[in-house]
């Protein structure tokens, strides 16, 4: 085995026997050359039967290190040579004795057996190396793919793994709509037109289509099939195009190629079925919020429907005072509704990442002060402490969007503490951040909900007649998280919830 | 006939708003408040109706079919010194603010109580009738515009004169939204546009000097996003 995969002027070691370096033919000249030096040396000692031995030793040698033709030649030249000079009478061939016939019989056997036992084994010697060889690099591939988690590394694996392995440049080849284009190629790598339709033709084909190009070589285009579909094109450009080693280059491209079109197929199954997932989870979702909607736009409708049909119809024998007791209930009940969409509406402008901050120059006493007014009436009958650190900044924010947290954290203690229990309102400056607290005196939450209560409708098993939308604290936490702040809940000493939000300063502050 | 003369001496409103429901809504209050009506539907109607039908004040959504409200705004106030009170829903305070600095009055929003709206409704018709009155009174709060002096509870209170300027702007337009803008302008000139903090800070001046909590302000009370307001107190 003498061969070489000669590959874009890059060798593909193969392991050679010693003086391959030499042709087979050389070598076996030179081994005849030093037999016959080591037979004039000892033939004073020796008898000429035993010098045949020394001949018999070098045609051994030849069919163990260089082939069976040359070692056929060593066997004619050594059965010459031995007869011309060791069989009397010297310098002349003696062909009448049937022994001598037999010495070169003899020889030529033993050569011609060794050398293709030999020669056998090295074969399969190789052939194993070199499927050894393609199951590494094949190894490596898959290896590449497992780690690959989309379409783009799976590429990238590709053409690392062949310029690796086989010293070859590539390109790849994406379908998309019916056509291949092009996806990634090693750099530098480029194709004439008719390499370009060789590749459009394996791609429409679905057969690996092979294009020589005289100085360039080949380019062999290989379609990337899975059973149901051609994902692709791997296309090469191979140096020369004969021999065994060709024919094993392009096994491997083509176990290459298979490999290329699986994973991608994984990738791509792999992503249906997140988006599958995705789709389920946001169906979900939807459903979830769908109930929840119907459920808080239907309660205090169904009181306004009430309220005003009784109103319509019964009035003569209603007293003025259930009368306006009745339509006072209509009226909280049609502000409620009115804050639950407002609260809808929020809630879909920061889920769809609409939410433009106005900021503006804030004073933290004014934002309390714009909370409070608005919570005027439902905080009417509440005790209620607010506590400002002396000279706090004034703050880069969206005023409005902000007013519209603490109006949630208020609505919020509003509703869960206990009527007459008090409200406290707390802000103060700390280590490069404004903190505001909104704290309770209410049944706070289980330590397992602190985190959760801030989840999209997520409500806490509620006492009777407190309608949470469970959108409040989830908008807080958006607008909050949009200013780069952080909010949280924490159950206070002595009972109640107490929601801290903390606001980063830095950048936002006004020199006086 | 005795209705007839109430009739033409009742304030005319006309309403430009698209919504059947709000049309009758309000024509039926304001009716029995003894307002007189007219309806239109579009901004080109409320362009001819304004000059026909010569409303005392104008109700404007900003919503319109065929065009925007603030643009008519503008284009009434090329000619029209009515007054504007805007409809509007809470989500868009940048037409608010718009609005405002196009020429617009006063804005409520939707949805609204009509005690609310018939107060806006008295201020907005009241600047008309009293175009200056020497001194400005709401609660406790007195402000002499004539001697420049400022009185809680008839106790002088002494206001840097920045302060002074920003309260007797806010008694000029009591009871209706001032934009930040507007104010800027008008105390720090053109170039006071990029002023914003200095604002802020003398409004809190101002509060901690005239408000007894100045974290729940009675007085000069702020609309988000948009300005201040002077509430008037009988």
């Amino acid at each position: 085995m003498t061969e070489q995969i000669v590959v874009e002027g890059r060798h593909i070691p193969v392991q050679h026997p010693p003086f391959s370096s030499l042709p087979g033919y050389v070598v076996g000249v030179l081994l005849v050359v030093g037999a016959t030096v080591v037979c004039e040396l000892l033939r004073p000692l020796l008898l000429q039967n035993h010098l045949l031995m020394i001949y018999l030793v070098t045609v051994v040698l030849a069919a163990l290190k260089v082939g069976l033709r040359p070692a056929i030649m060593v066997v004619v030249l050594s059965g010459f040579l031995h007869n011309y000079l060791y069989v009397p009478p010297r310098f002349s061939f003696d062909f009448q004795h049937k022994e001598y016939l037999g010495t070169f019989l003899g020889l030529l056997v033993t050569g011609s057996v060794i050398s293709s036992l030999v020669t056998k084994a090295r074969e399969r010697a190789e052939a194993l190396r070199i499927k050894e060889s393609e199951t590494a690099s094949l190894y490596r591939l898959s290896r590449d793919f497992v780690a690959a988690t989309d379409r783009s590394a799976v590429q990238a694996a590709v053409l690392v793994n062949i310029e690796k392995t086989l010293g070859l440049q590539a390109a790849l080849f994406l379908a998309e709509n019916d056509q291949a284009a092009p996806a990634l190629s090693c750099d530098g790598f480029s194709l004439t037109d008719e390499e370009q339709q060789a590749v459009l033709q394996a791609f429409t084909t679905g057969q690996a289509v092979e294009q020589y190009r005289p100085f360039a070589g080949t380019l062999c285009a290989y379609p990337l099939k899975t059973r149901r579909l051609t994902l692709g094109i791997l296309a090469i450009r191979i140096r020369d195009r004969a021999g065994e080693a060709y024919e094993q280059t392009r096994r491997l491209l083509e176990a290459f190629a298979t490999q290329t079109a699986l994973a991608l197929e994984r990738i791509e199954l792999a992503h249906q079925a997140e988006q599958a997932e995705n789709l389920r989870a946001r169906q979900k979702l939807e459903r979830a919020l769908l109930n929840s909607v119907s459920h808080d736009l239907r309660t205090p409708l169904s009181t306004i429907t009430g309220v005003l049909s009784s109103v319509l119809e019964e009035s003569g024998r209603l007293s003025p005072a259930v009368h306006r007791e009745l339509l006072e209930n209509a009226r909280d009940e049609a502000d409620r509704l009115n804050r639950f969409v407002g609260k809808l509406l929020d809630m879909s402008r920061l889920e769809a990442g609409g939410m433009i901050l106005k900021n503006e120059p804030c004073d933290i006493e004014d934002l309390i002060g714009c909370a409070l007014g608005a919570m005027e009436r439902q905080l009417a009958q509440r005790m209620l402490t607010v506590t400002l650190e002396p000279g706090l900044p004034l703050v880069e924010l969206d005023m409005t969007l902000f007013c519209q947290v603490l109006v949630n954290l208020l609505d919020n203690a509003n509703k869960y503490a206990p009527p007459g229990s008090p409200i406290e309102v707390r802000a103060w400056n700390d280590n490069k951040a404004v903190q505001f607290m909104v704290a309770d005196r209410g049944p706070g939450v289980s330590d397992g909900e602190l985190e959760r209560i801030f989840d999209k409708f997520y409500r806490v098993p509620e006492p009777e007649g407190v309608g949470g939308t469970g959108l409040g604290l989830s908008i807080c936490r958006g607008i909050v998280e949009a200013h780069g702040g952080t909010i949280r809940a924490e159950n206070r000493e002595g009972g109640g919830l107490a929601v801290i939000i903390t606001l980063p300063t830095k950048g936002r502050e006004y020199a006086d | 006939m005795p209705t007839e003369r109430l009739r033409d001496n009742a304030p005319r409103i006309l309403v430009v708003d698209d919504e059947k429901s709000i049309q009758k809504f309000l024509r039926t209050i304001l009716t029995a408040e003894g307002f007189v009506i007219q309806i239109a539907e579009t901004a080109a109607a409320a362009q001819v109706e304004s000059a026909l039908f010569r409303p005392d004040l104008i109700l404007l959504d900003l919503g319109l079919p065929d065009m925007d409200g603030v643009a008519l705004i503008r284009q009434l106030r090329e000619w029209s010194a009515v007054p504007i009170i805007v409809l509007s829903v809470r989500e868009r305070e940048d037409d608010k603010v718009l609005a405002l600095d196009a020429g617009a009055d006063d804005y409520l929003s939707k949805p609204f109580g009509i005690a609310e709206l018939l107060a806006r409704i008295r201020v907005a018709l009241r600047r008309v009738v009293q175009v200056s009155e020497p001194v400005f009174r709401s609660g406790d709060l007195q402000v002499d515009l004539a001697g420049r002096s400022v009185t809680l509870q008839g106790e002088e209170v002494s206001l840097t004169p920045t302060e002074y300027d920003i309260l007797r702007l806010l008694a000029s337009h009591a009871g209706k939204v001032v934009t930040h803008n507007l104010i800027l302008q008008q105390i720090w000139g053109e170039a006071g546009t990029s002023q914003q903090q200095l604002l802020r800070v003398n409004i809190s001046n101002l509060r901690h000097k005239i408000e007894s909590d100045p974290s729940r302000p009675r007085y000069v009370v702020t609309e988000p996003g948009v300005g201040y307001k002077l509430r008037v107190y009988e």
